[in-house]
């Protein structure tokens, strides 16, 4: 083993103690009570007897459709997030002189300023049948009865969206403005256009950022609960709540966990299966680029 | 102003005058806001041949090659690249390439497919492409490291590469950017030989971009000597360094001695010790105007003087006191006092050198051919002196 | 936790809606989650103090400060102000969502949550007296229990008041929009009727386990503490397999929004919540309020001192001066709710306060009011709730 390991991992010692007090034994202990159960009125969760049952009262049709309706207020709104966010941020990198982008980053932050129930509840206002948008709307003539938005699946993508397009946008601005004027110049002096430029030179450079963007947005969307509960009403149902419920109202942290290990690893295997779609559906457009010469010659 | 829009269309292709490889610029003009970062210039680049833009930063060198490059438009004038009118041609329609400063190789793609990209952008079959960019490779001698990233490459080879990538799509001009800036003395200077060598072979006009004298004059068939926006002269190596237009240049290139003088007539002046006189006529110059002589001090010669004795009235003798010596290898330099406050830099090939040092009396010559009269209103600051 | 004044930049209008969306018995707790996750490893299920090992009040002078947890936005703030002001005590409040969240702290602090006063729902009373984390009341230092009608007094939870004297009481009905349902609705059957008709998809009900499973049994003639399988059984049938899919929300506090932004047609809802609503909607007319029929609930939740507290005579002397007739009318006022003292029905009415109808009842109404239970089908009617939320959004 090399001599130089201990003083690195010492150095990293902190860190360490902090990801397993704050991290992984609170995860452990998610899990460990995932397969307990509840044993009276007012005990949250005992494990004198381990069982799978949770994650059978978990997977039940019952909660099933909460988690498929979960998933897909989890993709579409990253998605929605990653087209919204990413013409801002690009617009930001590339197009805004240094001086002016300060202002840009703050205002888009200034949201964060607001408590985040609150601000959900300022669209609860925004969305309601009479609310001022609704009867804006139907001033101008644009539709004829009161806005049917709120309390929709809908709804609830309008809140997630406005709610995480800040973390979208602040890794895509870092990774646009970090591919640089320089290379993009490079690009159109070697006859690639707007496009070509974008597709075969910003995007693979900003791609960590990418990635960072989508999963900031992605792993807390699909456990956010606030959104959901102020905007979705019955209709609106995300998992976030389920767990939320089990915890606080049922007080029954062993349905809680299982639903929350169940989450979670729903949030993993579905960000891996899109990073296999995303790999995948790029590939030939990827391989077509590819050159390889060898060592010959 | 050529609308950009006709003077794209209405010319097309190469014409006769100006055939494939071409530059030329028209009283062209670019402003920042209110500054002017290229001050009305005139230019014409002959097929196949290497000229440098030689200035200090902010003289409009850079700007003046991007807007050949297409990443700047003029404000006023017109372009034209092989006899056809570029003005409103984004850059990836301009048949030139760009070698950058900073190499700009897109760190996510291999060496060779860096070099690739611009075939890749136009539709060259595949098989060619590799073909292409394995011959690109060979050219610099790069072949073997084709499959690598460039941040695994050292400065030079990242600039063969950069070099590669350009000159694989075959442009009829290259545009180089300091594009041997970042690299360290010893490697400048084999890359410089390279470059030379590598542009008359390709046979494509080289514009090239630098701060650097002698970077300049050891590749280009012309140098243009820039001055905030404007050119200064435009000449081959020798004019510029025997011959130069004004002190600006004459200060630029290589070092001079510059004295404060009155001309009498177009060829002798006094100055403040004594009379000097000149074989080179400048007809900028007229009788009683202030003016500067200069001489480099390669051209000054330097001799013991035992007793001090002064040599008053004669032209292109003084007397004075050695200030400093300095041994410089292949010649010694010498910092004389005239007085009057007045100094003077000799420097000669060490074998010839007389052996003087600080506080030796010493008289210092020069012959007429080698003095050159400036108007003095000219007069530039004196250059920070060059890298040795 | 202290309860901080919340600074939000929005339009008047809507200042109203946050306070109240932020207030009593809340759903969204936030507090909980982190609070969860930090006591898991602390907590034992049903661990707790025992009784009698905190420190009595016994009338000696008053602690310079007090700890209150309680339901947010739960108390008149000049009336905590005046308190402060005339007795000394400086009042910090701490505020929870539901009465499980409040007793999962209670249970992880084991005695040393540093509340001195929590506002428990009755039927929670007796198992919180159970598990020790109840300090019994001094009356003797609550000289003012006489201003109290004994009607709300001595309930079936705390016979002997020995834990727990009324805060406040309220009870279930429901609202609806009569311009679109133009024919009269009375009972919970017609609410359910109407939710399946006219305000199919604009109907909300209550986000509480016990309420939604109540309005059933209520409807039905049912005893809603039954423990039958089969009742239970019938409830969930119905309420996840037919209602739940004309349900458009569940909202404990339809007055917040829903009511004055006219977001539902038809609302179960709390009278103080339904009563602040109508108060703030630009079209107050439309409204209709009805009492829960044939039956509904009384709920009633209650000033206890928590184990461990460290401010016992503070916490007296603060719910002995609540008792005041006149800070009474003021809470009544603030909150919407009945607070269980005598003759504070003609001191409204002498006041002129709106819509008293929905804070007071009369004998034949609360005749039809009947006390939870929390007993072994907890479990189950917090199963049919869940899975009636999951059903409602599929």
């Amino acid at each position: 083993m090399p001599k130089l390991r201990l003083p690195k991992a010492t150095l990293a010692l902190p860190a360490w103690v902090w990801l397993l007090a704050f991290f992984a034994a609170p995860v452990g202990l998610i899990i460990w009570y995932s397969f307990g159960y509840k044993p009276s009125i007012f005990g949250t969760h005992a494990n004198d007897i381990l069982s799978l049952d949770r994650y059978a009262e978990a997977l039940s049709p019952t909660f099933f459709s909460t988690f498929s309706n979960t998933l897909w207020v989890g993709v579409v709104g990253t998605l929605a997030c990653l087209i919204i966010g990413m013409p801002v941020a690009y617009w930001m990198a590339v197009k805004v002189p240094t001086a002016k982008r300060g202002l840009l980053i703050a205002a888009i932050m200034i949201p964060f300023w607001t408590n985040f129930l609150v601000r959900t509840i300022g669209w609860q206002i925004i969305l309601a049948p009479q609310g001022w948008l609704s009867q804006g709307l139907q001033a101008v003539g644009l539709i004829d009865g009161p806005l049917e938005i709120l309390y929709t699946r809908t709804a609830v993508l309008i809140g997630v969206i406005y709610n995480y397009l800040p973390l979208m946008i602040l890794p895509l601005f870092v990774a646009f403005d970090r591919v640089g004027e320089p290379l993009r110049e490079a690009s159109k002096d070697l006859g690639a256009g707007r496009l070509q430029t974008f597709l075969r030179v910003t995007i693979p450079l900003a791609r960590p950022g990418i990635i960072a963007g989508l999963l900031l947005v992605y792993i807390p969307l699909m456990g956010d609960y606030i959104t959901a509960t102020v905007l979705g009403g019955a209709k609106g149902n995300m998992a976030g709540q389920l767990v939320a419920a089990q915890f606080q109202s049922a007080q029954n942290w062993a349905l809680g966990s299982a639903m929350a290990v169940v989450l979670i690893l729903t949030i993993l295997l579905s960000a891996a299966v899109l990073g296999l779609i995303i790999w995948l559906a790029t590939l030939p457009f990827r391989s077509h680029y590819r050159l390889r010469l060898g060592a010959e010659a | 102003m050529t609308d950009p829009a006709t003077g794209a269309s209405v010319t097309t292709g190469s014409s006769p005058d100006e055939p494939t490889g071409t530059v030329v610029l028209e009283s062209v003009t670019k402003r920042f806001g209110t500054a002017v970062a290229v001050d009305n210039i005139t230019l014409r680049v002959e097929p196949g041949e290497f000229l440098s833009l030689l200035g200090p930063s902010g003289c409009g060198k850079t700007t003046t090659l991007r807007m050949l490059a297409g990443f700047e438009q003029p404000d006023e004038g017109s372009i034209r690249i092989s006899g056809k009118d570029v003005l409103g041609i984004p850059p990836y329609k301009r048949n030139v390439n760009t070698v950058f400063q900073a190499y700009a190789l897109f760190p996510h793609l291999t060496i060779a497919e860096n070099v690739a990209y611009g075939l890749q952008q136009t539709k060259v079959p595949k098989a060619e492409i590799r073909t292409r960019v394995a011959d690109a490779l060979d050219m610099v001698r790069m072949r073997t490291f084709a499959d690598r990233k460039p941040q695994q490459l050292s400065g030079g080879q990242q600039q063969r590469i950069a070099l590669a990538r350009a000159l694989v799509n075959r442009p009829s001009v290259l545009l180089l950017d300091e594009p041997l800036g970042a690299l360290d003395r010893q490697l400048r200077e084999e890359m410089q030989l390279e470059l030379k060598l590598l542009q008359s072979r390709v046979g494509i006009s080289f514009i090239f971009v630098t701060h650097d004298q002698h970077e300049a004059l050891s590749m280009s068939d012309r140098i243009a000597i820039m001055r905030e926006g404007r050119i200064e002269q435009l000449a081959d190596a020798d004019t510029i360094y025997g011959a130069p237009k004004n002190s600006y240049v004459a200060g630029f290139i290589g070092q001079q001695n510059f004295l404060d003088a009155t001309a009498k007539d177009v060829t002798s002046a006094d100055s403040a010790v004594g009379p000097v006189t000149t074989t080179n006529v400048n007809p900028a110059v007229h009788g009683g105007d202030r003016i500067v002589a200069a001489v480099r001090p390669e051209f000054v010669q330097l001799a013991a003087s035992a007793d001090g004795g002064k040599s008053p009235g004669r032209a292109n003798v003084f007397d004075g006191t050695i200030l400093s010596s300095s041994h410089l290898g292949e010649t010694v330099q010498f910092l004389v006092d005239l007085g009057n406050e007045v100094s003077i830099q000799a420097r000669l090939p060490t074998p010839t050198a007389p052996r003087l040092s600080e506080g030796d009396r010493a008289t210092v010559t020069f012959s007429p051919d080698s003095v050159q009269f400036f108007p003095s209103e000219s007069t530039a600051p004196q250059q920070e002196p060059t890298k040795e | 936790m202290t309860e901080e004044p919340i600074r939000i930049l929005a339009p008047r209008s809507a200042i109203p809606t946050i306070k109240r969306e932020l207030s009593r018995r809340n759903f969204l707790a936030f507090s909980a989650a982190a609070a969860s996750v930090a006591t898991l490893a602390a907590c034992t299920p049903g661990g707790g103090a025992k009784p009698g090992t905190g420190i009595m009040a016994s009338g000696g002078p008053l602690e310079s400060s007090l700890n209150i947890f309680s339901w947010g936005d739960y108390d008149d703030p000049a009336v905590v102000q005046s308190f402060t002001d005339k007795l000394g005590p400086k009042v910090t409040f701490g505020s929870y969502g539901s009465n499980e969240e409040m007793i999962a702290k209670l249970v992880a602090a084991k005695g040393t949550s540093g509340y001195d006063i929590v506002v428990p729902t009755g039927v929670f009373v007796p198992q919180l007296a159970k598990a020790g984390l109840l300090e019994e009341l001094n009356h003797d230092l609550i000289p003012n229990l006489k201003y109290m009608d004994p009607a709300f007094l001595k309930q079936i939870w705390d016979p002997e008041n020995k834990w727990s004297v009324c805060k406040a009481w309220g009870t279930t009905g429901f609202v609806y929009n009569k311009n679109i349902i133009t024919r009269e609705l009375t009972t919970w059957n017609d609410f359910m009727d109407a939710a399946q008709n006219e305000a199919s998809g604009k109907t909300s009900l209550l986000d509480d386990p016990a309420e939604i499973t109540g309005m059933y049994f209520w409807a039905n003639g049912i005893d809603w503490n039954t423990t039958k399988k089969a009742d239970l059984d019938a409830a969930e049938k119905f309420l996840v397999d037919t209602l739940a899919k004309h349900i458009a929300a569940f909202d404990s506090y339809p007055g917040g929004t829903a009511i004055p932004q006219g977001t539902q047609t038809l609302m179960q809802v709390w009278n103080g919540d339904a009563r602040i609503g109508i108060l703030n909607s630009t079209n107050p007319d439309q409204w209709v309020w009805r009492l829960g029929a044939p039956a509904t609930e009384l709920w009633m939740d209650n000033w206890s001192i928590a184990m461990g507290a460290k401010h016992p005579e503070a916490a007296h002397a603060f719910i002995n001066y609540t008792m005041v007739p006149e800070t009474q009318l003021k809470q009544l006022d603030y909150i919407g709710y009945h607070t269980g003292a005598a003759g504070i029905e003609d001191a409204a009415k002498a006041e002129n306060l709106p819509m008293l109808d929905m804070v007071f009842f009369t004998p034949a109404q609360l005749a039809t009011m009947k006390n939870g239970e929390l007993n072994e089908n907890q479990d189950r009617v917090v199963a049919i709730w869940t899975a009636m939320k999951a059903a409602a959004g599929a």
